[in-house]
């Protein structure tokens, strides 16, 4: 067999068992949250007799049944696990129901009766932030002085930019099976990419110490920050229901539960003022950002840290000041989504930007060119720019997709075609990678080497198809010099590796690969120790592994890694909150239909620093994966929700996500050759987050294009509003967005 | 209903009682513990749950890749089903390694669905790069981009160009080959007898290939009485009666398109395909559930109106036939009484062909619904239009058949002020709403746009894009 990965020939067999896959084990019961219906209320009355009278099987459980603290916020306290009083958004759980089968779950779900009163709403940002529903203090970084050094500004330009939610749509749905431990303890089969997390919620709500729940994460059908922190309701859920009944209870909630509960990418409404001197160069950038957080808390502090460290994108800029609101609103809560608050921040930047190319009647990539951070700037948050590779990427990025002769091609099109117009644009890059949190930054691992010579790694990361498995399969392999085919990767669990952080921020190899590392390093020392003792000479892995059982060397090693380097200081907002940074360039090409405001992309072109791969192919798929679900956010998911706080776009019929046709489109990656990292494990690269922000090139590409269609693109005002529909498109082309 | 149902799953025959109601995805995971086939949606749009599925057609089986969650179990009677377990059932085949080659699998969940998908592409034999985009374009991925995807698929595409036209020397190729278990391939060739004899039952459910029923019915009580419209005889033809051209409510989406007698009617109408919703969903969905659903922006239905199509409504009493644009009454109301069902519709021929056009537009350009479409058929002689059927959907309650500026455009050369006025006067019916697919006023100058292309698209030497966008 070829070296696949043995993982996807599970896949593609069709074996590989998802949380709804596996046998159900006897007396299972199935779970179904009892919902609101409105989107703010106090809860008056909850009668489950006509749920009960459903059948014998049926039991409701409620706040009150909770034994524990009825809690899931880490960051905050405002997030209950089942409503007991007042509920804040439409969606949220307020009670539980038992039942033999799935669909008399649901049946007798829908058959518990809510009282309510009704509540005012609010669901959009600034407006939560007029009334003061603020979570926490705002936050500001701040460099230089940036209110002087508009003064010496040759051109100023300000404005508003939005950007809409985006709903994970991880094919497999939210889920969790709970079952009650010999001995007492809960044991949780958790879709979660947090399995400590899951661990401490259920052990918070069930009043258990960490030690008597264990949570498994299997492999995960997608997650993409949707299973991080939300993960853990459903799974405490289920652990609830266990604990309370004694019975086995699987809850996996269906693609519409799915849409409606849980929460997305947070929707950020900003305003920006940047200036810039007379060659084009920033002297000063002020940017307010109003994130759409949600109901509750959950990771919103985390993303707008992240925002407010990416505010700058891949730009140098002497003054700056970047301010962030969590504007707390009646919507399901927003949440962890690749990128993490990055692209929010970074599409605020292009937009400004942009804006300052059409003052000046530039191309943006003049502008983008004239700003890129070098090697020897500093970051706003004080951390200095080490190797940058920028530049690097943007010139060999022009370069590849022949930027000028495209220009002229395209510009030589628009000439000549009415009824359909081309564009293009770039996107810089510049990602921190590291968790925001810094106590987050560490990993652990636990290898057993077996005494035939085969290995068994288990570490805190959870695979969910970013391959996360099949690098840590390398790194032990080439760390042991043994093939990878010896190299098992086992299902994650808390109790081989304790106090795990979530599998998240891109840095599931960099945290989990280098303490895989360490333990194998250790039992290599080991080894090698055993080796020249006994004369062992060149005698192969399998014989000096049993030898050196027999001589009774312990063959087993935890490692542990956290990230060095890293502080921060959070009062004056210094610090050095990253390991590295990701760099990169892409350069996109759109076509829009004048007619029918319809567009699509025509072709993309990225280079992009890997540093040394581990797996090519791996990084490969996450580049590509990661733009196409940039691209379906600047482009086409449209996620809605209504004044009432009511999900709009709630199946995938409403809610449309890129399919093969939308990206059939030629896709030119390189990866920048001598490239090493020597931060990272084996001097590799993250690769989940950063090559999202492209998808930021295909808003500027489709509007570059619809530019060229209303005038002089070089002059003609755009609008900064994502997702770029094709509405907008027609409305824009129509003027009516002016 | 509770019926004996005969029928393969892969290569095991199945003899149940069993509710002709309940989803196949359903049955074929819990019953049968095949759990390769996956629920991502459960209404058709991500193609986790597709199978392949053998019918009888007129010269031995017909393979097809189907959404099992919109296939009722009733439906297998007599058929084969064929999972990604029955394919993987001897080991890794060559569409599986062309996607590990390419890395296609990252987090696996959308993988069997592809596969089945591709492997349906194989054993339809009919092989080429359009096709092969096609044959995924109703499996979503959240993962990979579908850039590997597509690179596996082209390579499938290579590998096996030429495969034999005969189903059974393809089906004994692919065995060979390895696409398939030469066991099962071999059992592809003829299909079971059925258990029993389904419902011809009028006064019933009638069912046509489920996609819209079962979206809005995702959990069928078991009870619910079906009668299957493509298990009563004549009912899946497309023939020639008189001055019509009569297509029976049976009738696929996509048999529909490729049908000869239909592409001679209208020259080019295949074209349109691609734009109504998925393969995987044009295998099952019929025109007469797409026009009994009624609703406005129904695609199949917008295009009938271009065509006049008639309603031909059938009960115990006898059958009449109605103009399409009288069958619809209100929001998802029909002219359909108790005890009657559509057997057929109807499309007048004996002028000879019309000149057709489509347009839609959607959020997403592919297997999505439209925000508004519109088609117009017509015919002309000499310079001037001498008969115009314009329709409109997606602006009013109910599918539009645009009867003014039909009536008008009779005797007009089509040029730029032609264009314009038959566009206000299709506005003149409308009355939009604004929901999620786009706002009021959107859809209003999406809709005069569309019909203004039209004339640019049926009309391409008259210079109208020059006048309408100088
Ligand atoms: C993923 C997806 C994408 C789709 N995309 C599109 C699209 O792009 N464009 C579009 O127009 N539609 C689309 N649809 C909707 C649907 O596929 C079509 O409307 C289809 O034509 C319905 O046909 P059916 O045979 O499956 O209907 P069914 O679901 O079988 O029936 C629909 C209704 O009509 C009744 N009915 C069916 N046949 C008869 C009959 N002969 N007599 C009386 N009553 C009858 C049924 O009882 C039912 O109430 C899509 C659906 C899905 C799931
Ligand atoms: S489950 Fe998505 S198409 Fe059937
Ligand atoms: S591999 Fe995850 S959805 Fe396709």
């Amino acid at each position: 067999m070829k070296s696949w990965n043995p993982e996807s020939v599970q896949n593609v067999l069709g074996r590989t068992k998802y949380i709804d896959d596996l046998p159900e084990p006897a007396g299972l019961l199935h779970g179904q949250p009892v919902v609101s219906k409105s989107a703010h209320g106090k809860l008056l009355s909850l009668d489950a007799s006509a749920a009960l009278a459903l059948h014998p099987s049926v039991r409701v459980l409620t706040a009150r049944d909770i034994p524990g603290e009825n809690e899931l916020g880490t960051a905050v306290s405002d997030e209950p696990l089942l409503v007991a009083d007042e509920w804040t958004y439409r969606g949220q759980s307020l009670a539980l129901v038992l039942a033999d089968t799935r669909s008399l779950a649901r049946r007798a779900a829908a058959l518990v009766k809510i009282e309510g009163e009704e509540l005012p709403v609010v669901t959009d940002p600034r407006e939560a932030r007029a009334k003061g529903m603020i979570i926490l203090a705002p936050r500001t970084m701040r460099m230089g002085d940036p209110e002087a050094a508009f003064r010496d500004c040759a051109v100023v330009v300000s404005g508003r930019v939005e950007s809409g939610g985006q709903e994970h749509v991880y094919l497999e749905t939210q889920g969790a099976t709970a079952q009650v431990r010999d001995g007492g303890g809960i044991f949780v089969l958790s879709g979660t990419q947090s399995p400590t997390g899951v661990q401490e919620a259920v052990a918070r709500n069930l009043g258990l110490p960490m030690n008597a729940v264990e949570v498994d994460a299997p492999r995960l059908g997608g997650a993409f920050g949707g299973k991080e922190d939300q993960a853990a309701g459903w799974s405490a859920l289920a652990a609830l229901g266990a604990f309370v009944t004694g019975r086995p209870v699987k809850i996996y909630l269906n693609r519409k539960d799915d849409l409606t509960f849980t929460g997305k990418r947070h929707p950020y409404s900003s305003d920006y003022k940047l200036g810039l001197d007379a060659e084009g160069r920033i002297l000063a950038f002020e940017v307010d950002y109003y994130q759409n957080s949600g109901a509750c808390t959950d990771l919103s502090p985390a993303i707008l840290s992240r925002t407010l460290f990416h505010a700058a994108g891949a730009y140098r800029i002497p003054n700056l000041r970047a301010t962030g609101y969590m504007c707390r609103t009646n919507l399901p809560p927003f949440t962890a989504f690749r990128g993490f608050g990055a692209p929010q921040g970074i599409f605020v930047m292009e937009a400004a930007l942009h804006k300052a190319a059409e003052a000046m009647g530039v191309d943006p990539i003049e502008l983008q060119r004239k700003n890129l951070l070098r090697t020897g700037d500093s970051f706003h948050y004080g951390m200095p720019v080490e190797e940058a590779r920028t530049e690097r990427s943007v010139e060999r990025a022009l370069e590849r997709s022949a930027w000028d002769r495209k220009r002229t091609e395209i510009d030589e099109f628009n000439r000549t075609r009415r009824d359909r117009k081309r564009g293009m644009a770039a996107l810089p890059l510049c990602f921190g990678v590291s968790f925001t949190k810094l106590m987050m930054n560490q990993g652990g691992a636990l290898v057993h080497v077996y005494r035939d010579g085969s290995v068994g790694v288990h570490t805190g990361a959870v695979e969910m198809g970013q391959g996360v498995n099949r690098k840590i399969q390398k790194v032990v392999a080439l760390t042991l010099g043994i093939p990878e085919a010896r190299v098992r990767i086992e299902r994650t669990r808390t109790a081989t590796v304790a106090n795990t952080s979530p599998t998240a921020a891109s840095t599931g190899t960099d945290l989990n690969g280098m303490a895989a590392l360490v333990a194998c390093e250790e039992i290599g020392k080991r080894l090698s120790a055993f080796r020249s003792e006994s004369g062992l000479g060149d005698a192969p892995w399998e014989t000096l592994v049993s030898k050196a059982h027999e001589a009774r060397v312990d063959l087993s090693a935890h490692g542990f890694y956290a990230t060095p380097g890293l502080f921060y200081d959070g009062k004056a907002e210094r610090g050095s909150p990253f390991a590295y940074h990701v760099y990169g360039c892409a350069v996109l090409t759109a076509e829009v239909d004048v007619i029918r405001g319809t567009y699509r992309i025509d072709s993309a072109t990225l280079v992009h620093d890997a540093g040394n791969m581990i797996d090519e192919v791996v990084d490969r798929g996450q580049a590509e994966g990661a733009l196409a679900q940039g691209l379906g956010w600047a482009l086409l998911e449209d996620l809605r929700y209504d004044g009432t706080g009511k999900l709009l776009s709630d199946t995938l019929s409403t809610y449309k996500l890129p399919d093969a046709h939308f990206l059939d489109f030629p896709l030119d990656l390189e990866f920048l050759a001598d490239a090493p990292n020597p931060k990272a494990v084996l001097k590799s690269k993250a690769i989940g987050e950063p090559p999202f922000m492209y998808g930021i090139a295909g808003y500027f590409a489709v509007l570059d294009a619809l530019k060229a269609a209303r005038g002089d693109r070089l002059r003609v005002p755009g609008f900064h509003d994502l997702p770029l529909t094709p509405e907008k498109a027609l409305d824009y082309l129509s003027g009516v967005i002016p | 209903m509770k019926r004996r149902l005969v029928f393969r799953v892969n290569e095991r025959l199945v003899d149940a009682e069993a509710w002709e109601e309940t989803l196949a995805l359903d049955w074929l995971r819990r019953e049968l513990g095949l759990t390769g086939t996956k629920e991502g949606c459960r209404e058709g749009d991500c193609g986790a749950c597709l199978v392949l599925l053998g019918e009888r057609g007129e010269a031995g089986p017909v393979w097809k890749a189907v959404p099992s969650c919109l296939l009722a179990l009733g439906e297998l009677d007599g058929r084969h089903v064929v999972t990604i377990e029955g394919i993987a059932a001897a080991g890794l085949t060559p569409v599986m390694e062309a996607f590990l080659d390419q890395g296609a699998s990252q987090c696996g969940f959308c993988s069997p669905g592809f596969i089945v998908a591709l492997t349906a592409f194989l054993v339809e034999g009919r092989i080429d790069p359009v096709r092969t985009l096609v044959s995924i374009e109703g499996n979503l991925c959240r993962c990979t981009g579908y850039g590997s995807i597509r690179r596996a698929a082209d390579r499938l595409t290579k590998d096996f160009a030429d495969l034999p036209r005969d189903l059974g020397a393809r089906l004994a190729v692919l065995g060979k080959r390895g696409v398939l278990p030469p066991s099962l391939a071999a059992l592809m060739t003829s299909l079971p007898e059925p258990g029993s004899r389904p419902a011809a039952a009028p006064e019933g459910l009638n069912l046509g290939g489920g996609t819209d029923w079962f979206v809005r019915n995702p959990d069928p009580e078991p009870g619910t009485g079906v009668a299957f419209t493509d298990r009563q005889a004549g009912l899946g033809r497309i023939e020639r009666t008189g001055d019509f051209l009569s297509v029976g409510a049976a009738v696929t989406v996509r048999a529909f398109f490729e049908d000869l007698l239909v592409r001679a009617h209208a020259p080019g109408i295949e074209a349109f395909e691609a734009q109504m919703a998925s393969l995987p969903i044009r295998n099952r969905a019929t025109l007469a559930g797409n026009v009994v659903n009624a609703s406005p922006i129904a695609d199949m239905t917008a295009l009938l109106l271009a065509l006049d199509a008639r309603a031909r409504l059938r009960s115990a009493s006898g059958t009449r036939d109605l103009p399409l644009a009288d069958f619809f009454l209100g929001y998802k109301k029909t002219a359909l009484r108790d005890g009657e069902f559509l057997e057929a519709l109807l499309l007048p021929a004996a002028a000879g062909p019309v000149r057709l056009n489509f347009e839609k537009v959607s959020k997403r350009e592919s297997l999505d619904i439209a925000t508004a479409n519109t088609a117009l058929a017509l015919r002309t002689e000499e310079d001037r239009i001498s008969w115009a059927r314009l329709s409109v959907g997606g602006m009013a309650p109910v599918p539009l058949a645009a009867r003014a500026a039909s009536e008008y455009l009779v005797g007009k050369i089509p040029d730029a002020a032609t264009a314009r006025e038959a566009a206000r006067l299709a506005l003149q019916d409308c009355s939009p709403l604004s929901d999620v697919r786009g706002s009021a006023g959107y859809r209003t100058r999406l809709l005069e746009r569309l019909v203004l292309a039209h004339f640019v698209r049926l009309f391409p030497d008259r210079g109208l894009l020059e006048e309408f966008w100088p």
